[in-house]
């Protein structure tokens, strides 16, 4: 089944010349891979992330996701389909920094709302659990290293259980022993819970073990 | 408590110097409203207590007709001049001559608060060899007292002994100093109709009207018959008051259909107090106003500021799919918070302010501390304002929050 259609998707900047990002991209993605977007810096890959998360609805193409075009949605839906489907792991933690570790985990859930709040709490006290964090829930997220930050950032991505999962150098900030974690995290994921991983990274090492590689060049797939 | 405003509560308690600040603001625009509007209406009322300490809110009276008649009809023949020389519009009745039929029908109408008759009369008033020019008021002393609280101005002696003694005088404290005279002296009362009777001073009264308080001698409107020779139910005017004087025009017109006098509002022949109250109103709802929109600015900037600083949380929440107007509702939410508990505060520390004016020592005439008025339309108002103003305040930075590129901020 497919997770992620890509179809002639192009991407212009216009500041401060025009210029072309990415040019006529084409791939599918299948379910519960673990699919590694490798490139040189202005390659586009990261530009090509954000399209896929919907956060950016500004190029020309299609795009799909779990079978549910995205292309031309409001601004409205496309937050509800995030909430839903999709997972962010950032390069930097981008927690937010005056809520606890618990309630970092929950949030997504609870704008969900399709679970009692008791529910949430439940499934974020397990993948705290799951991800080794657990004791440090009731601490700012502002209060706890960068490596348990990392993986309180992964923890809420996967609480909706997202069928997609969206990673932004996820490990470019993690030193060898975190980084680790956080790909066998994924792996584990992509292998038991059927998740597909999209993940751009800058690290050839963590690339190679994963599934697949696409690679990006000037703004078009090698 | 929803997600949104879990969200909301602990952006504002995060920052809670900032919290502090925005709150005062508001809390210093709503009090200083309540203040100097409790201020004003306390001196409108203040004014408004002294001018009807004398004066009615409608005043019934015998007046020459305005369209007065030719004395023959205009000739219909072209051909024919007519002349009439020296023309005149006379009165052919003094006084009102039958003053209790008319509170009969007076009772029929509504939204009248009490009637009383007066004869007032110019006369001369002399004192051994001084003398002096007096305004000689014969009242119905129970509905005088119950229109005027006449009773509550006098400094010395009883109203209602006029009703025990027929010859007992009640002077203006202005005038008695102008004859030297004091309580328990006589005095003769002299008319242009070259009566002349004497009378004790049983009291004396100052409302504070100093033109009135020099001129004024009060007796019963029996006795006033009496000294003017007139018939038992004679009277120069009937002075009727309504329960709120805004109304009185209104008012006047439903009496007029009722008696052929004259009726006469207040507002006629006074509209300088009229246009002042208004003038004061309008100056302490333009200056609170503008408190409040100060205010309101001060919101603004620190809303726009907690926009700025929150910009990397809110690029977060729209990544994990918090909508544009998610982002609206928690920022709106704030201000409205803060609105209301500076709202809140701002009504009390108002009261405490308006009840330490009401302390001010303020020592002229009547008055002995600054006027205040302790009105619950005020307190709406400010806090109306108030919640509209921070409304405004927060909903610009919550607009500019939703708007907010989530791609631009998180990819740094």
């Amino acid at each position: 089944m497919t997770a992620l259609a890509v179809q002639n998707v192009s991407k212009y900047f216009y500041e401060p010349v025009e210029f072309q990002v990415l040019k006529n991209i084409s791939f599918d993605i299948q379910r519960g891979e673990f699919v590694a977007i490798v490139g040189k810096s202005g390659s586009g890959k990261s530009t090509l992330l954000y399209l896929l998360s919907t956060m950016d609805t500004d190029y020309q193409g299609d795009i799909a996701l779990n079978g549910t075009p995205i292309t031309g949605l409001s601004q409205g839906e496309l937050a509800a389909f995030r909430n839903a489907h999709i997972g962010f792991v950032f390069q930097f933690h981008y927690l937010l920094a005056d809520f606890t570790v618990l309630d970092n985990v929950m949030l997504p859930a609870l704008k969900l709302k399709q679970k009692r709040k008791e529910e949430i709490e439940h499934k974020a006290m397990e993948l705290l659990t799951l991800l080794d964090i657990k004791g440090h829930e009731h601490k700012k997220a502002s209060k706890i290293s960068g490596g348990q930050q990392q993986r309180v950032a992964i923890a809420r991505a996967l609480i909706n259980s997202p069928a997609i999962i969206m990673g932004d150098e996820p490990t470019g900030n993690l030193d060898t022993q975190n980084t680790q974690i956080v790909f066998d995290t994924f792996q584990q994921l992509a292998r038991e819970q059927g998740q597909t991983i999209i993940s751009v990274t800058h690290d050839e090492e963590f690339a190679q073990k994963c599934d697949r590689i696409i690679e990006l060049s000037d703004g078009e797939v090698v | 408590m929803n997600t949104n405003q879990k969200i909301a509560s602990v952006f504002l308690t995060s920052r809670f110097r900032q919290l502090i600040v925005a709150v005062l603001s508001v809390t210093f625009g709503i009090s200083m409203y309540v203040a100097m509007n409790s201020f004003m209406a306390g001196v409108n009322d203040t004014q408004t207590e002294i001018t009807f300490t004398a004066m009615p809110h409608i005043k019934i009276y015998n007046d020459p007709p305005e369209d007065f008649q030719m004395i023959s009809p205009a000739p219909a023949d072209s051909n024919t001049l007519l002349m009439v020389n020296n023309a005149r519009n006379i009165r052919y009745t003094e006084g009102i001559t039958d003053v209790d039929a008319i509170k009969k029908n007076l009772a029929n109408v509504d939204k009248l608060f009490g009637y009383t008759a007066q004869i007032n009369q110019n006369v001369f008033i002399r004192n051994g060899v001084s003398r002096a020019s007096a305004n000689l008021s014969g009242i119905e002393t129970q509905s005088e007292n119950q229109l005027f609280k006449t009773a509550d101005y006098l400094v010395e002696g009883d109203l209602f002994d006029l009703d025990k003694r027929a010859n007992g005088i009640i002077l203006g404290v202005g005038l008695a100093k102008r004859i030297g005279a004091g309580k328990g002296d006589n005095v003769v009362i002299s008319t242009s109709e070259g009566v002349s009777k004497t009378f004790k001073i049983v009291g004396l009264i100052e409302t504070g009207a100093v033109t009135s308080d020099r001129s004024r001698a009060i007796v019963s409107i029996q006795m006033a018959r009496q000294l003017l020779s007139h018939n038992r139910s004679y009277a120069t005017e009937l002075l009727v008051n309504i329960d709120d004087y805004n109304e009185a025009r209104d008012v006047a017109s439903n009496i007029a259909q009722i008696t052929e006098y004259k009726v006469e509002p207040w507002q006629v022949g006074n509209s300088q107090l009229d246009s002042s109250s208004l003038l004061r109103d309008i100056i302490a709802i333009s200056v609170s106003l503008t408190i409040l929109i100060v205010a309101g600015f001060g919101i603004y900037n620190i809303m726009n500021m907690t926009v700025n600083e929150k910009i990397k949380e809110i690029a977060i929440l729209n990544a994990m799919g918090f909508s544009g107007k998610d982002v609206i509702e928690i920022f709106l939410l704030q201000s409205i918070i803060i609105g209301f508990i500076g709202g809140i505060t701002g009504l009390i520390f108002g009261n405490i302010i308006v009840q330490i004016i009401d302390l001010v020592p303020f020592e002229i005439g009547t008055m002995t501390t600054l006027p205040v008025s302790y009105r619950s339309s005020d307190y709406l108002m400010a806090f109306g304002f108030g919640i509209i103003i921070t409304f405004i305040a927060g909903y610009l930075p919550a607009r500019k929050a939703s708007k907010v590129d989530p791609v631009e901020i998180l990819r740094g």
